[in-house]
């Protein structure tokens, strides 16, 4: 097994809401390998995007630590970076393709000369696919490209993680299949960890080597399973596969059928 | 402009009524005089330079003073917008000075200013500032949480990511903030012109106004409603072209 890039020990993260104390999660534990794709998958309100804030130190837990190479996260982690769910309220909307690239290019620090710079921000656009579009303006573009911009620009800061936060919950059936392509085919080109959170069960199973369940808040890891089908992943015959449609299935009643008999236990039906 | 006209003919139709009103005796000649003269009054006043000299000084003064406020109050409300402390701080006391007219300050300004320029720069900057820093503020604090945590997880410094992130996401608000103060400038400079001092456009409609020469009179508040057109379509324009990335025009 390879070392661990993060590790969550006993992770808890509580708020309060007119003075009662909402638990989210707590004694949350797992350890993420460096090089895999690890989808989060529950449902809404379960915590996940919490947990991924957590993780990249956008937010503090409760209680627990999160540790990233070994080194305890107290802050917006150099190395992590996060694409959040809507891209049309992260992306910078006064900055053209190439201008929002190079904003991630720079606040990697790294110091090129402009030409290098230049073509720097030209490889990771010509990576998403938007080769031509340099000089268009986030209002000039589909939900599909924004989302792209983003994720050049998070990956041209060369992170360890990338974290994904429901990155194609906002954009169509067949923007999403596309967008799906696209990060299979950016994991075989770049070296980078992908922590995915995702409510579809479906696309966690297709995109990723390890899928971990949540249950419904407060959440605990209800299942956490390794998917062995064969790579590269096909929209067509990966969902076709028998293992495919097995972890589903399994995944699907780790995160509900559980809920639905605990559901059963405290509301007996009436005689 | 070119679907402008139906205004465009009121106005026309307006003028020409004003014209008779006052040619066939409808009206006191004397104090509503003919469109046609003046027209003539302004037509001399524009060549021997008068109004134009008055109207110079008015503009300069609204540029100083608009300055003056600008460049306290974006950073200040930047400070408001972002910083708890400097907030709480400032909040107070501005929404006790806010609700005062501005004119209200000219007498104290005369004491310690006098009657010259640095009084009414002072009046316009007052005036100003506060549209400025409010919509400034309003602005810092409307943008969006998501786009800040961009700025984070990217590890961007706290003071480069309010040049980079905020400040460009306030825009909007901030150049709304500004168009609104320059009306106000106007009118508080013509105000202070009119109480003290020998110059600027107030202080000539004034004095042709006390000379009895009416049509000069109506001249200089022509010339007032034109100024305030061409700087309100100029200031909309600028606005366009900053905010060309929102792909829309301007709400005015």
């Amino acid at each position: 097994m390879a070392a661990p890039i993060i590790e969550l020990k006993d992770l808890a993260k509580t708020f309060s809401v007119h003075g009662r104390t909402l638990t989210v999660f707590e004694n949350l534990s797992c350890r993420i390998e460096a090089g895999s794709f690890v989808s989060i998958v529950g449902p809404s309100g379960c915590g996940k995007s919490t947990l991924l804030k957590l993780m990249c130190g956008l937010d503090s837990p409760s209680a627990g630590t999160v540790l990233f190479q070994n080194r305890p996260v107290g802050g917006p982690a150099r190395g992590m970076i996060c694409v959040f769910q809507h891209y049309t309220r992260s992306i910078l909307p006064w900055r053209d393709v190439m201008g929002n690239v190079a904003f991630g290019l720079n606040a990697a620090k790294k110091s090129l000369p402009p030409r290098q710079a230049r073509d720097k921000c030209l490889q990771y656009i010509r990576l998403v696919g938007l080769e031509g579009y340099e000089r268009y303006h986030p209002y000039q573009l589909s939900g599909g490209m924004q989302q792209r911009v983003c994720i050049a620009r998070a990956l041209i800061c060369e992170p360890a993680v990338l974290l994904m936060d429901e990155p194609f919950s906002a954009v169509d059936a067949m923007t999403r299949a596309v967008l799906q392509e696209l990060i299979l085919k950016i994991r075989t080109t770049v070296p980078v960890t992908i922590l995915f959170v995702t409510h579809d069960v479906d696309e966690a199973v297709f995109l990723s080597s390890r899928v971990i369940a949540l249950g419904p808040a407060p959440a605990s890891i209800r299942d956490d399973v390794a998917i062995d089908l064969p790579q590269p992943r096909d929209q067509i015959a990966t969902r076709e596969d028998g293992r495919f449609i097995a972890t589903r299935q399994r995944l699907f009643a780790s995160i509900f059928l559980q809920e639905k008999r605990e559901q059963a236990r405290a509301a007996p039906p009436q005689a | 402009m070119i679907r402008r006209w139906p205004g465009f003919l009121l106005f026309v139709f307006i003028l020409l009524a004003w014209e008779c009103a006052s040619a066939f005796n409808w009206v006191d000649q004397v104090s509503i005089p003919r469109v046609s003269a003046i027209a003539q009054a302004w037509a001399a006043s524009v060549q021997d330079g008068r109004l134009l000299a008055a109207l110079g000084s008015t503009l300069g003064r609204i540029i100083c003073g608009f300055a003056v406020a600008a460049l306290v109050a974006v950073p200040l409300g930047l400070a408001m917008g972002s910083f708890a402390l400097v907030y709480r701080l400032i909040e107070p006391l501005t929404e006790f000075v806010r609700p005062i007219p501005a004119a209200a300050y000219i007498p104290v300004a005369i004491l310690f200013l006098g009657i010259g320029d640095e009084m009414k720069v002072f009046v316009v900057a007052l005036a100003c500032l506060f549209p400025i820093l409010l919509n400034t503020y309003g602005g810092v604090r409307g943008v969006d949480p998501v786009l800040i945590d961009t700025g984070r997880t990217f590890g961007v410094p706290r003071l480069q990511a309010l040049r980079q992130i905020v400040l460009p996401a306030a825009l909007p608000s901030i150049l709304t903030g500004m168009r609104i103060s320059l009306g106000i400038a106007l009118i508080v400079a013509v105000v202070a012109e009119m109480i003290a001092g020998n110059s600027g456009i107030g202080y000539y409609i004034l004095d042709m106004q006390r000379s009895f020469r009416i049509p000069d009179m109506f001249a200089g508040i022509f010339t007032l409603g034109l100024v305030g057109f061409i700087i309100n379509f100029a200031f909309l324009k600028i606005e366009q072209h900053f905010l060309r990335w929102r792909g829309t025009s301007v709400e005015t």
